[in-house]
């Protein structure tokens, strides 16, 4: 049995490795960096089956004050590998388009550090699912973030990805400064970086709630930045339309996954304070009801399929938020909003990636991410066209997929909760949602196409999205291995609620 | 082992139709023999439970939300599943090799084939369900393979109409289904058949709900054994393969309301009201089919109006009580009617799909083998003595004469009528001269066809009898078919109205066949009995239109005024006026590019600072 701490060790070891591979070979054929980070993530993923859980143990005097490798950590640490691997397997399909945005002197020779890069948020995401103190999690969030900045802005010869890496950039930062400053608050308040240590002090704070009310917004802005959460959702359109649509994929899935679990985490201690608490869950609900309204009303009009991706985005952040809204208003919850939060993050890890993978092959051989492009993808590529119906019904909550079962726990947790304004705005906002992901099914199976060349899907891309689709399915019918998995030691975040 | 054979009998039709659907679909022999092993696989497994005869329940948690909800896919095997499974498996299994002939030179046999192994597998579902969630997912699942298989011929309007038309009539009383599943979910607590009958007395404590819950679940049954108001679905069904009409539309499909009725029967017992709805609908139900079977001239219609009457006659059973009988009549009903609607489809094979039945004659020559097993059939399904029939229909009659005499009327005019009208069928198919070319040239079909109908007619013979019944039924289940005391008069009536029935249409239509000189426009000899109302189904078809098509228009009027004020002008224009709003402000921070959205960033956290601090 492997310590969990090894899986990160071994990421971070193999990113290293490729980064000098690549920069002492002298191939110009960089696909093959690629298919050995597959190769080497799947084998870590298949090691995380052989690691003994151990939790924190607090005054230990290691490393194990910052780190804890209990079980739920290890399920979101699964689900950044096989997310890496998915986003590894796009970036695969768009090298061909990629290749023309780069200054380089031969076709792919500049895409190394694309393939590699990945690695790096990659190892972010699975310390960040570990961390149990402040100044850790920070440090995971930033290495998560500070890839992407990179990987955003990658195809340099592209202005829209430029800008869009300007934008990620100066916001980003904008919002890590947020962060910082409330942990300085935290710190300043109780003393401690450790989350459980913050929250038996801040329990029996006495005093003004002003300063902890403060210090809660300062985190909740900038993790409302990570999670695309209105009225901090400006930047996800331009920097999910301009970014190369593999990095897409890895924002919309990663960085948010990311953001919610260290919310999760941040959020626990402020629960325990009850006289805030009522603050706390309004202005939460007020959050997460206007994600709801904005993402998916917003998203009704697009034609770029990239761009109603990122609205549809902040959409399922709406429902994340929603749900984690409801935490502590009624008593009974039904499973603990970590479980339905974990859930609804690893179907929504299914589907999104499942749409961009469909996307990123149609885009490359048609030149363009608008829903036309789609036109009679049922004759092109019957296949892909199915996948996408998956994709889109999963998003939209269609029964037997994975996305209607996170939905389900969601509306399952707001009736728990009685709050009967988030229950309609999200049966309004479900509906639209299916409004505007059946203009891309109807797209494919009604409108004739506009380019008849068939589209062929490469062998491995074609295993990834059957697996997604399986998956899909599967977990939409049985999604109990998943769920038994995060209860098992669920974060104790409903318990700290009462 | 026990506990593993009804998850093969279930999963087996399921793995034939996915391994089909995904993989098979291109070669049409591979996709026969994924479909008959599957079958053959399930019958095997069913014969081992009954002869094992023993109870289990095995479950598997599904949905797991604390002891809000709480489902597991659950099977349950006790008599009454046994029974049910040895309809299911057998007649399937049969169907399944006749239809590798009468399909053979289909261009969708593997599509067929396909549909027929889904159909399988969500009758085994319905049957093997531990409880009402899983049975009602199941009961669309039938509902869903029923419509493919109606709808085979798809590019035949009147097929894809019919399919239509079954898909929506059932879903009316799924509807009801639904909500009597949901009302009693919301008192109990569970779905599962064990939990209800354990706290049923929750139920009970009101009996207006109880009397609601149980006659929303009854929809289901109404739907599904297309009782009267929702028959309108079975007669329309028969544009479907004839294989489709036997296995879903005589022994098996229509049968699930049956079954269900039976299965809940403890949630209608204490309702007085429901079980007398359910006898009345029944018994309606049963009689008026009679009535209009007496007027068709299409062979498989007359025989769609003679399961709807039958099916009426099992509801009726359930309602006075007889639970058991209903059941006993089920277990015969499927094997003569199987064979009745394999008989006519030999017919219809041999004579290149002609369908009425004055355009035949004769065949009793032509088709000797086939004129056999249909006879049988038929004596079987007009209470023949010493045929299966008559022991079935006999039990339910008796339990009507104690507790209901309308019922028992209902039923004893019901068999009178069926003896008429059957006997009608086989003296104009059979008896005579041959009226037609194609009749002339009838001859009996290939041992794949054949040998289902010889099979069909010595189990339209034994089943009845106490022995072979028992055997499968079990001592405790059968206790319950002849539950009631016996009465001689009730076996006497029976007999004179199967005497008096079968002599009434010998008398009627055997000189009229044998007189050539009665010839009418094209081959059609003028009918001696002619009563429009029956022929044209009481009109209820057209009285439906009427209704449909004038709540429609009045509904469409309305909704076209709804649609284009309320949701085109105030909604939808509403909604896109605020969503074009919001992308215009967008576009207007975008001006600042960076410095715009900054500080709409700024501005969010003033305006969450002054509500979190206010």
């Amino acid at each position: 049995m492997f310590p969990p701490i090894s899986l990160e060790i071994l990421v971070l070891a193999l990113g290293f490795i490729l980064l000098l591979a690549e920069s002492f070979s002298n191939s110009t054929n960089k696909r093959g960096l690629a298919h050995i980070a597959i190769f080497c993530l799947g084998w870590i993923f298949a090691i995380s089956f052989f690691t003994a859980p151990t939790p924190a143990t607090i005054g230990a005097g290691s490393y194990w004050n910052f780190y804890s490798g209990d079980g739920v950590s290890l399920v979101f640490k699964r689900i950044a590998l096989l997310t890496t691997i998915g986003v590894l397997v796009l970036a695969l399909d768009y090298e061909a388009a990629l290749a023309k945005l780069l200054p380089s002197a031969h076709v792919g020779a500049g895409t190394g550090e694309f393939y590699i890069l990945p690695l790096f948020t990659c190892a972010g995401l699975m310390l960040m699912a570990s961390a149990v103190d402040l100044v850790m999690a920070f440090a995971a969030l930033e290495l998560v973030t500070i890839s992407f900045y990179v990987l955003v802005a990658y195809a340099r010869r592209s202005h829209a990805s430029l800008e869009a890496g300007v934008k990620y950039l100066i916001l980003g930062a904008l919002s890590t400064g947020f962060i910082v400053y409330g942990i300085t608050w935290i710190f300043g308040l109780t003393g401690e970086t450790h989350f459980t240590k913050v929250a038996e002090k801040l329990a029996h704070l006495r005093g003004d709630d002003t300063a902890i009310l403060f210090a809660f917004l300062l985190i909740l802005v900038g993790l409302g930045f990570k999670v695309a959460a209105v009225p901090f959702q400006s930047w996800v359109p331009d920097v999910y339309e301009g970014a190369p649509t593999p990095v897409t994929a890895f924002l919309s899935v990663g960085s948010k996954a990311a953001g919610f679990l260290l919310f999760l985490r941040v959020l626990e201690p402020f629960l325990g304070v009850h006289s805030i608490l009522p603050k706390v869950l309004q202005v939460l609900a007020l959050v997460a009801g206007a994600t709801l309204i904005f993402g998916n009303l917003a998203a009704m009009p697009q034609n770029s399929l990239k761009r109603l991706l990122a609205y549809s985005s902040i959409g399922h952040a709406g429902y994340l938020l929603t749900a984690i809204a409801c935490i502590g208003a009624g008593g009974g919850l039904l499973l603990g909003v970590g479980a339905t939060v974990g859930y609804y993050l690893f179907a929504y890890m299914l589907m999104t990636l499942l749409a961009f993978a469909v996307l990123t092959l149609v885009s490359v051989n048609s030149k363009g991410e608008e829903i036309q492009q789609f036109n009679g993808l049922s004759k092109r590529s019957p296949f892909l066209a199915f996948a996408m119906v998956v994709a889109m019904s999963s998003l939209a909550g269609v029964p037997l997929t994975a996305g209607f079962y996170g939905k389900f726990l969601v509306f399952a947790q707001i009736i728990q909760a009685h709050h009967w304004v988030l229950l309609s705005l999200g049966v309004i906002t479900v509906g639209a949602g299916f409004y505007y992901y059946f203009r891309v099914v109807a797209a494919m199976y009604w409108h004739d196409p506009q380019e008849t060349a068939p589209i062929t899907v490469a062998p491995l891309s074609k295993i990834t999205i059957s697996l997604l689709i399986a998956a899909i399915f599967y977990f939409g019918i049985n999604p109990n291995p998943v769920l038994s998995a995060l209860r098992t030691s669920a974060p104790s975040v409903a318990a700290a609620a009462h | 082992m026990e506990s593993t054979l009804p998850w093969l009998i279930l999963l087996s039709p399921l793995a034939s139709a996915l391994l089909i659907l995904l993989f098979a679909h291109r070669s049409k022999a591979l996709s026969v023999l994924l479909s008959l092993s599957a079958v053959f696989l399930a019958l095997g497994a069913s014969l081992l439970l009954v002869k094992n005869a023993t109870d289990t329940l095995t479950s598997i948690p599904w949905i797991d939300l604390g002891p809000a909800l709480k489902l597991g896919i659950g099977l349950k095997v006790d008599a009454l599943t046994r029974v049910m499974l040895l309809v299911v498996t057998g007649v399937g299994t049969l169907v399944h090799v006749y239809s590798t002939i009468y399909m053979a030179d289909d261009e969708g046999k593997s599509r067929f084939f396909g549909a027929l192994s889904l159909f399988m597998f969500s009758m085994l579902g319905i049957v093997l369900a531990d409880n009402l969630a899983m049975m009602f997912i199941f009961w669309e699942l039938v509902g869903v393979s029923s419509f493919l298989l109606i709808g085979h011929w798809f590019t035949k309007e009147s097929a894809a109409k019919a399919a239509n038309k079954a898909f929506l009539t059932n879903r009316i009383g799924d509807f009801g289904f639904m909500s009597g599943i949901l009302l009693v979910w919301s008192t109990v607590g569970t779905v599962e058949f064990a939990g209800i009958q354990e706290n049923l007395t929750k139920l009970t404590a009101n009996p207006t709900f109880l009397t609601l819950a149980g006659l929303c679940l009854f929809c289901g049954a109404v739907g599904k054994s297309a009782q009267m108001p929702l028959h309108v679905w079975l007669p329309d069904a028969m544009e479907g393969p004839t294989p489709v009409s036997a296995l879903i539309h005589a022994a098996t499909m229509v049968a699930a309301g049956v079954y269900m009725l039976a299965r809940i029967f403890f949630i209608l017992e204490p309702s007085a009201t429901a079980l007398g709805v359910i006898a009345a609908v029944g018994a309606i139900t049963a009689l008026m089919a009679a009535l209009m079977a007496t007027q068709q001239n299409d062979i498989k219609r007359i025989l769609a109006y003679s399961t709807l009457s039958q099916l009426g006659l099992m509801v009726a059973g359930i309602g006075v009580g007889a639970w058991g009988a209903s059941m006993f009549h089920l277990f015969t009903h499927a094997f003569f009617k199987a064979l009745l609607f394999l008989g006519s489809g030999a017919v219809i094979h041999a004579l290149h799909h002609e369908q009425d039945i004055w355009k035949m004659g004769g065949l009793r020559k032509t088709m000797p083998k086939t004129f056999l097993t249909f006879a049988i059939g038929t004596l079987a399904l007009t209470g023949m003595p010493f045929l299966a029939g008559f022991f079935s229909k006999e039990a339910i009659l008796l339990a009507a004469w104690h507790k209901s005499l309308p019922v028992f009327a209902a039923g004893l005019l019901t068999s009178l009528l069926t003896a008429f009208y059957m006997t009608r069928l086989v003296v104009v198919a059979f008896f005579g001269h041959a009226r037609t070319d194609a009749a002339n040239h009838g001859h009996d079909c290939p041992a794949g066809m054949t040998v289902p109908l010889l099979i069909l007619a010595v189990l339209s013979v034994i089943a009845g009898y106490a022995g072979f019944a028992e055997a499968i039924f079990g001592k405790e289940l059968f206790h319950h078919v002849h539950a009631a005391a016996p009465v001689a008069l009730v076996p006497i009536l029976a007999l004179s109205a199967f005497v008096l029935g079968t002599l009434g249409a010998w008398i009627l239509y055997h000189p009229a066949i044998k007189d050539p000189a009665v010839f009418k426009d094209a081959y059609r000899i003028k009918d001696p009995v002619r009563i429009p109302l029956f022929a044209n189904k009481f009109y209820i078809d057209e009285i439906y239109h009427a209704l449909i098509a004038g709540t429609q228009e009045m509904l469409a009027g309305f909704l076209g005024w709804f649609d284009h004020f309320i949701l085109d002008g105030v909604i939808v224009r509403g909604i896109c006026a605020i969503t074009w709003g919001a992308g215009y402000t967008l576009r207007l921070l975008q001006f600042g590019n960076l410095q715009g959205y900054a500080f709409f960033f700024g501005a969010g956290v003033v305006v969450l600072l002054y509500i979190l601090t206010k």
